[in-house]
């Protein structure tokens, strides 16, 4: 059935439909109205589900990731600054490898103040074993909602999926939500294999010595890598039952380009007009709209990349003292490229600035017209 | 030199680190150093009760419901409350602690509500089946007669009530007006104790009726004539006709004789005897002024009882004192008073009035009532107790100098209430029983003291008080407020001023059932675990589980590693911490 909706409002739409059992959150905007949806949802009853509020992200993650180790099937969202707070946690649900799933919607972290988007508050958290899937529109977001249980749940592994702040979660868009005996099809309740039980009493998270700490870590490691195969998979499986796929990254007009913009977000959206302008002046320009950041797809993007001639970066963060972090891990992963394309970096959009057509034109020509890099990130937008 | 690696068989490893057993393997008690346990504490009202009932006890059950068990709770303390549920100025809400969080719980009407319920469900005392050789003999039927006689009936004794009067009742019935007290409900009340084998002599005065040698064939004698006698004023005119004490007037009214006011009838005195001399005048249809030396601030009469008398629109004069009574052809035509400024506070702190010479003003009545204290009357004692003035002298047990001769009531130096009269007989049948059983008196007694208020607990004496209670009543700051809600007290229900000046109906109409439920739950039941459950929740380790007689928790101290954090979250302070190094 097709619904205006916004980006937030998709994402409770697909936390619904995946029959969530607890949710626990702290409002925090732009992701305050998902859960404010949610506890409407579950006070009216169309959700069976426990909603916990709590006085903080840490603790709602706590919340969740214990809930999660019962067994139930768990939802939590929340936006910079309650994701930093968050970020203890992060790393105890992943290290539990409870399949929890969280939504963000990306904005800058102060200081100064600010709440608009910047997608440095999610790329900060990418060393704590979550897997980070970036949406580009609300129907995404809803299909990856669904799809992120799916995906947790057979690897045991958290995952996050992301949505630019206000420009995805507060605009509203035509999304057509599924029906929910499909998605019951689609993603059966959750058995999982260990879970707390005063049937069968264990304690999780015991200490692990010197000896065997770097094991469990490389398991993670292993589940991490193997998620790969399980995204594309469930991905393909969700495109067979709902006519939508998306991929670990998203090509346009790439096929003959000499030169690729890569974006995550909804940046893209506007790259993809500025691409059409270009192919229309006859320019072997592409966009490459990279969804799954987390694990890196690192041998997919030097296949893809290998013999490009260039690629130009435009990240919506930046590492402070680094440098635009998927550019980062870009320039690392085409180390092994036989054939390496040059990579321009680019920072542009931060605490909210738009990403007009201008900018990403002012980009690709900076990336036609120049024969390397500058070596050091271009800032778009910074005042004169 | 290099070794040979061996070949390591494949082992499962999971996902992520678990135990393979469940926590009970890590006894977490040996890291404990604070030891919480649990011990019930003194609730303040009940240590503040002058009659010594368990109101926190009797709280509970009322708030489950059980109001005859809440009954029982209070009339193995006090055979009264229907009495005191009406007329008691319930010290218990002045010491409750909830008024430091919102309102008093509304303890005296429940009381009132259960008495009244137990009443109308025909619950009864049941009379001592094992009796007892010896007998004791009560003089005075009032509330310490009354209690006295109830407690050693139940332990077994026979009893003889004297009574003056042709009833029984001594200050509820011909002191206290049957507005505030109503004559069936005493009536009922008196009955229920004396369907306990108690014997009544009505009509029969000790000393003129019965000689007090007669009274030697008794084990013992409780004293509990009450103080009758009223002070004289003192001043010109006190003898013309027109002119009474409050209490005779009082016993006149309450005895259904007509008494003539006139119509302006002055009152002097600010005191409760005061107060009900005036509104029974009003309800006979006079017009009374009450004339007071000092201000309402000094006024000893309850603050109740003062804003009902206001309520009925009764005139009070304060500041003033009756010098003269003018009289014409020998009869009250008018009052004398002079004008008084306050100075400094006497030996009770009260400010002293001090007269304005020359301020004398005279306002026109027809008659007046004198009620300005009483004094007890020692005439019918023998003359080792007989005292000209003051109070009878008795120790910390209740005992007179004679052998076996206990007193209570307003004859002894007490507070001049019902409850501390119903509080003294009490503690002479406990301390009458302790001398027959030959206890020791004064021991038998401390072990039965509730706090440091001097209430005593039938209950704790029948144990011999090792009932491991503590006696320090808890504090507001002892509590966890944040589990408590702010809800406000239930007014009572009240006679509308408009029927009031006509009759003597009962002015107070009590609690609802729903407002008694609200009360009882509206109690912090402080300082004793009333199944909460916050300490099973809040328990990190598990430790804390319920038993399974439903009376309270269990500790296991193998794993209760002492965070006392169940004692932290305990709303009501039921749980202690013990240092063990």
């Amino acid at each position: 059935m097709k619904k205006l909706l916004t980006g937030n409002s998709a994402v409770s739409h697909g936390v619904m439909l995946s029959r969530v059992e607890v949710i626990s959150a702290y409002p925090i905007t732009p992701q305050t109205t998902i859960v404010e949806e949610l506890s409407e949802i579950c006070a009216d009853g169309r959700m069976n589900a426990k909603f916990i509020r709590v006085e903080s992200e840490h603790s709602a993650m706590a919340c969740v990731a214990a809930a999660s180790a019962t067994g139930a099937r768990v939802f939590t969202a929340t936006s910079s600054h309650g994701l930093a707070y968050m970020h203890e946690m992060l790393h105890w649900a992943s290290g539990t490898r409870l399949p929890v799933v969280m939504v963000n919607a990306n904005r800058a972290i102060g200081s100064p103040w600010n709440i608009w988007c910047e997608q440095g508050d999610s790329l900060a958290q990418r060393d704590t074993g979550w897997l980070q899937l970036y949406c580009q529109s609300a129907q995404e977001a809803l299909d990856t909602v669904i799809q992120a249980y799916r995906i947790a749940e057979e690897i045991l592994l958290p995952v996050m999926v992301l949505v630019d702040g206000f420009f995805l979660s507060h605009t509203a868009e035509p999304v057509d939500v599924p029906d929910q005996n499909r998605v019951d099809r689609f993603l059966p309740p959750f058995r999982p294999r260990y879970k707390l039980t005063p049937e069968d009493p264990h304690t999780f998270n015991i200490m692990a010595d010197p000896s065997l700490f770097i094991s469990f870590r490389h398991e993670a490691q292993k589940a991490m890598e193997s998620s790969k195969k399980v995204v594309g998979r469930v991905d393909r499986e969700y495109k067979s039952f709902f006519g939508r796929g998306y991929g670990l990254f998203e090509k346009f007009r790439c096929n003959d380009a000499e030169v690729i913009l890569l974006t995550m977000g909804t940046a893209a959206s506007t790259a993809r007009e500025v691409i059409d302008a270009y192919r229309q002046q006859g320019k072997k320009v592409g966009l490459c709209r990279l969804r799954m950041f987390r694990p890196f797809p690192v041998e997919e993007l030097v296949k893809f990349l290998s013999g490009k001639k260039k690629v130009a970066v435009l990240d919506r963060d930046n590492s402070l003292g680094g440098g635009g972090i998927v550019a980062q891990e870009l320039k690392a992963a085409l180390y092994r490229a036989a054939r390496k394309p040059k990579v321009f970096e680019f920072i542009a959009g931060l605490g909210g600035q738009d990403i007009t057509p201008e900018t990403i034109q002012g980009i690709i020509e900076i990336t036609l017209n120049n024969s390397n890099p500058a070596g050091v990130p271009i800032w778009v937008g910074v005042q004169k | 030199m290099k070794k040979k690696k061996q070949i390591k068989k494949k082992i499962f490893f999971p996902p992520m680190s678990f135990s393979y057993e469940g926590t009970q393997a890590t006894k977490t008690g040996t890291w404990r150093y604070l030891t919480p346990t649990y011990i019930d504490k003194l609730a303040p009202c009940n240590e503040a009760c002058p009659a010594g009932e368990d109101i926190e006890a009797s709280m509970v059950l009322a708030s489950q419901e059980d109001y005859l068990g809440a009954w029982e709770k209070i009339t193995q303390e006090n055979p009264l409350p229907r009495v005191c549920g009406r007329v008691c100025f319930h010290p218990c809400e002045g010491a409750c602690n909830r008024k430091e969080f919102d309102e008093a719980t509304s303890i005296n009407a429940l009381e009132r509500f259960l008495g009244d319920h137990a009443f109308q469900a025909g619950r009864r005392f049941a009379p001592k089946e094992e009796k007892k050789n010896e007998k004791a003999a009560i003089i005075g039927s009032g509330p310490a007669g009354l209690s006295c006689a109830y407690h050693l009936a139940l332990m077994g004794y026979g009893v003889t009530l004297f009574e003056a009067q042709p009833k029984l009742g001594g200050i509820l019935r011909y002191g206290i007006p049957s507005y505030r007290l109503p004559k069936n409900v005493l009536d009922q009340e008196i009955d229920n104790i004396l369907s306990l084998g108690v014997k009544a002599k009505t009509s029969t005065r000790v000393g003129i009726e019965v000689k007090w040698e007669e009274l030697k064939k008794f084990d013992a004698v409780f004293v509990a004539a009450g103080a009758w006698n009223s002070l004289p004023l003192n001043i010109p005119g006190e003898d013309a006709p027109g002119v009474m004490s409050g209490l005779e007037f009082l016993r006149k009214v309450n005895s259904g004789q007509t008494v003539d006011l006139g119509k302006r009838v002055a009152i002097i005195g600010g005191g409760n005897t005061a107060m009900d001399a005036a509104r029974s005048a009003l309800r006979l249809g006079a017009k009374p002024l009450i004339i007071y030396r000092r201000t309402k601030e000094e006024m000893p009469a309850w603050e109740e009882e003062v804003a009902e008398t206001e309520e009925e629109n009764i005139e009070l004069i304060f500041l003033s004192s009756p010098v003269k009574i003018l009289t014409e052809n020998g009869k009250v035509r008018g009052i004398e008073c002079l004008k008084n400024l306050l100075g400094a506070p006497g030996k009770d702190g009260r400010r002293e009035p001090k007269p304005i010479t020359g301020s004398n003003f005279s306002l026109p009545v027809d008659s007046i009532i004198s009620a300005i204290g009483e004094v007890p009357d020692f005439s019918f004692l023998p003359g080792e107790l007989r005292k000209s003035r003051g109070s009878l002298p008795v120790n910390e047990t209740g005992a007179t100098a004679l052998p076996g001769v206990f007193a209570g009531g307003d004859i002894v130096a007490q507070p001049r209430t019902v409850s501390y009269a119903i509080g003294s007989g009490k503690r002479a049948a406990m301390a009458i029983d302790a001398t027959l059983r030959g206890r020791d008196v004064a021991e038998a007694l401390r072990a039965a003291r509730l706090g440091e208020k001097g209430s005593l607990s039938m209950a704790r004496y029948k144990k011999g008080g090792a009932d491991g209670l503590a006696r320090e009543a808890v504090k507001f700051s002892q509590l966890n407020a944040a589990y408590f809600k702010r809800q406000p007290r239930q007014p009572k229900e009240k006679l509308p001023f408009s029927q009031r000046n006509t009759g003597f109906s009962e002015v107070n109409l009590g609690l609802s059932r729903a407002s008694a439920i609200y009360e009882a739950k509206r109690c912090f039941n402080c300082g004793v675990c009333n199944l909460c459950h916050n300490c099973f929740i809040y328990c990190p380790d598990l430790a804390i589980s319920a038993r399974p007689d439903k009376l309270g928790y269990n500790i296991n101290y193998d794993y209760c590693k002492g965070c006392c954090i169940c004692v932290e979250e305990c709303p009501r302070g039921a749980i202690s911490v013990e240092v063990r190094k």
